[in-house]
């Protein structure tokens, strides 16, 4: 009965009551959208770090990885260092450097690895990173040199340096790269050969596995005792980082979903209040004829919790399709790999932001049903009559 | 113990300073501000640099202190800057004759950027132009970022303004009546209701202008902090104060347009529940 009664007042102002779910829909899209965006992004870039299962970056002395062209000198004496550590069993030495392409007029990033045990690429076909000229390539570096797997470059440092001949083995997609960025990945020891001097048995980063069930912090901080010229960070100590450096977007988040929040809850509170001193007679007449007041008080809720939770999943769809537009904006965003996400959908997400609109309803519906329960009988009978 | 700072030069050498050395001043360096801070260094003060930590360096005497400009680029960046004249950078890093890049002024850039860049691999030469415009990419994203979210809170806005007029003329339905039913004119009836949407409007775009104004110094003022930078973050224009006004205005005489015609057009005696 009070649900009959509740949506019959709401089909009887069809344009104020689809004009309020539009409302709240696109409050609840917003909304949906910085939630996502709050918590998303953090876990877009936890993924990514954890992609291959390294959790260590060990990157020089107050640096973060391929923040600066900083490298870490004596490799070989490091990597031998961390193995006697029975926690870490994986180390992954990289070296990034930019390499031209004399003959195609190209210059591209290239990144030294250790083929067997690499994480910074997927290889889609052809062979992985071998030997010491087999290299693998991303297509944008394919498109821009107009090569293809088994053709053979010749590639250089700079127009000083020896060239060198490389083969391409295989095409891989990068984890780390930005979109369109030309990527290839060549053998440590070449990379390392062809960068001269400064570039031998140096690397920029490496990338540590530690074994499961073990301390990942206490693995760390055995590092960073053992060589304090080096900083070792957690996939923790990476995303404390990221929060600093990316804070921008999660107060932006934690704003707007606020705001949209807020309008949201007025708009059904306006809606709601209006038409109820609209409708004080018919009220008054509900009560005079012995309906109570928690009737009266659950009706109007009712409307609330109706508009806005009808304008909810309404929202919830807009929310998504804006988010995939609001993803395609920010892939431009310069310096961050084209894997990240600024907007990642989680199911809690979108229950987060119901919860929050259908609370925003029933508050929102409280005020008048408190003043519509509370009308004096007579008195308003009376008025009603006089007007 | 001396405190150790951290330091990025010129963006591309880690470098570690360590004050209150005593050896003898070789070279002069101008470290920014926040480092003079963090580390309580003044001008005339001795610090030794080195390339990486745990390897011997070079003493240099601080010439300057500098405040970092402007540098969109920079922004998310919080690291400390010195500068060193090249040629003891390229000491302190074993980068024998190597540079970074050049900077280059010529009285016909595009005739010398044309010739830089044909002349091999290893060089490539750009407008300082299309520097500029690469370098405040991470702006122009988040600009377009904005301009989206824009677009969703003026809908949002609209549907808000439409809703409460609506309201607004609906609750007087009755006076609206009782001006028809005296012969007031469908055409008077509406113009009141517009003028007065408008006045509501143009009321609302001075509120809104303010809270902008007051939103735009508190984003300043705390993004300012956040980052060590000049850099102003939001700013209200002459410009954008007009498209505001003009908008909300549009969207009240809209509103309260569609309203009033609706109302006028429909029986007086019906409007008054008869």
């Amino acid at each position: 009965m009070r649900r009959r009664l509740a949506f019959a007042s709401l089909r009887r102002r069809r344009a104020r009551s689809l004009l309020a779910i539009l409302g709240v829909a696109v409050s609840g899209a917003l909304l949906l959208d910085m939630v996502m965006l709050a918590g998303g992004m953090r876990d877009s870039f936890r993924n990514l770090l954890l992609v291959r299962g390294f959790q260590l970056r060990i990157a020089p002395k107050g640096t973060l990885p391929f923040d600066t062209q900083a490298t870490i000198g004596q490799a070989s004496a490091i990597i031998a260092t961390l193995r006697t550590n029975p926690d870490i069993v994986t180390v992954s030495p990289i070296l990034g450097l930019k390499l031209h392409v004399p003959s195609r007029n190209v210059t591209t990033v290239a990144i030294g690895l250790d083929g067997d045990v690499q994480a910074d690429y997927e290889l889609l076909s052809g062979r992985p990173v071998s030997g010491a000229d087999h290299i693998v390539a991303n297509q944008a570096f394919l498109d821009a040199t107009h090569a293809r797997v088994g053709d053979t470059l010749t590639v250089a440092v700079g127009y000083d340096t020896p060239r060198r001949r490389v083969v391409i083995a295989g095409i891989a997609r990068f984890f780390y790269t930005a979109a369109g960025e030309l990527v290839i990945a060549v053998p440590l020891a070449t990379l390392q050969a062809m960068g001269g001097p400064m570039a031998t048995d140096r690397v920029s980063l490496f990338m540590a596995r530690v074994r499961e069930g073990a301390d990942v912090e206490r693995a760390r901080q055995w590092i960073a005792d053992k060589m304090p010229r080096i900083s070792a960070i957690s996939t923790g100590t990476a995303l404390q980082q990221f929060d600093q450096r990316m804070g921008y977007f999660r107060q932006l988040a934690v704003i707007l979903g606020s705001i949209s929040l807020g309008v949201g809850f007025l708009l059904v509170t306006t809606l709601v209040t209006v038409s109820v001193n609209e409708r004080v007679g018919e009220i008054a007449v509900m009560r005079a004829i012995g309906v109570s007041r928690q009737h009266v008080v659950e009706q109007i809720v009712l409307e609330g919790v109706a508009l806005a939770l009808a304008g909810t999943i309404l929202g919830m769809g807009l929310g998504l399709v804006t988010a995939r537009a609001f993803n395609a904006i920010l892939s431009d965003f310069p310096g961050l790999p084209a894997a990240f996400e600024f907007f990642v959908f989680r199911p809690r997400d979108a229950y987060a932001a119901m919860t929050l609109l259908a609370t925003a309803g029933v508050l929102a519906g409280i005020y008048p049903a408190w003043r519509a329960a509370s009308l004096p009988v007579a008195d308003t009978l009376h008025g009603e009559a006089i007007a | 113990m001396c405190p150790r700072f951290s330091a990025v030069v010129a963006g591309f050498a880690l470098v570690t300073a360590l004050a209150a050395d005593t050896a003898r001043a070789q070279s002069s360096i101008a470290i920014d501000e926040r480092l003079a801070a963090a580390a309580h260094l003044g001008v005339g003060d001795r610090v030794v640099l080195t390339s990486e930590p745990g390897v011997r360096g070079d003493t240099f005497v601080v010439g300057a202190i500098t405040r970092r400009g402007a540098d969109p680029s920079e922004v998310a960046r919080d690291g400390y800057r010195i500068r060193l004249h090249l040629g003891d950078l390229q000491r302190l890093l074993g980068a024998g004759d190597r540079v970074s890049r050049f900077a280059v002024a010529s009285t016909d850039p595009a005739r010398t950027l044309a010739r830089i860049n044909s002349v091999g691999f290893g060089f490539r030469a750009y407008p300082s132009a299309e520097i500029a415009v690469r370098t405040s990419k991470t702006f122009r994203v988040l600009r377009r970022f904005h301009a989206a979210i824009g677009v969703i809170t003026i809908v949002a806005s609209a549907i808000f303004l439409l809703c409460i007029l609506l309201l607004k003329v609906d609750e007087r339905r009755r006076d609206i009546a009782a001006l028809r039913l005296m012969g007031v004119s469908r055409t008077s009836v509406i113009t009141m209701v517009v003028c007065e949407a408008a006045l509501i409007s143009l009321v609302g775009t001075a509120f809104g202008a303010l809270v902008g104004w007051v939103g735009s110094m508190v984003i300043n003022w705390h993004y300012q902090g956040v980052y060590h930078t000049p850099l102003t973050f939001s700013l209200v224009t002459p410009g954008i104060l007009t498209f505001a006004a003009a908008l909300s205005i549009v969207l009240g005489l809209g509103a309260g347009l569609a309203a009033a015609t609706r109302l006028v057009h429909r029986p007086p005696l019906a409007l008054l529940g008869r």
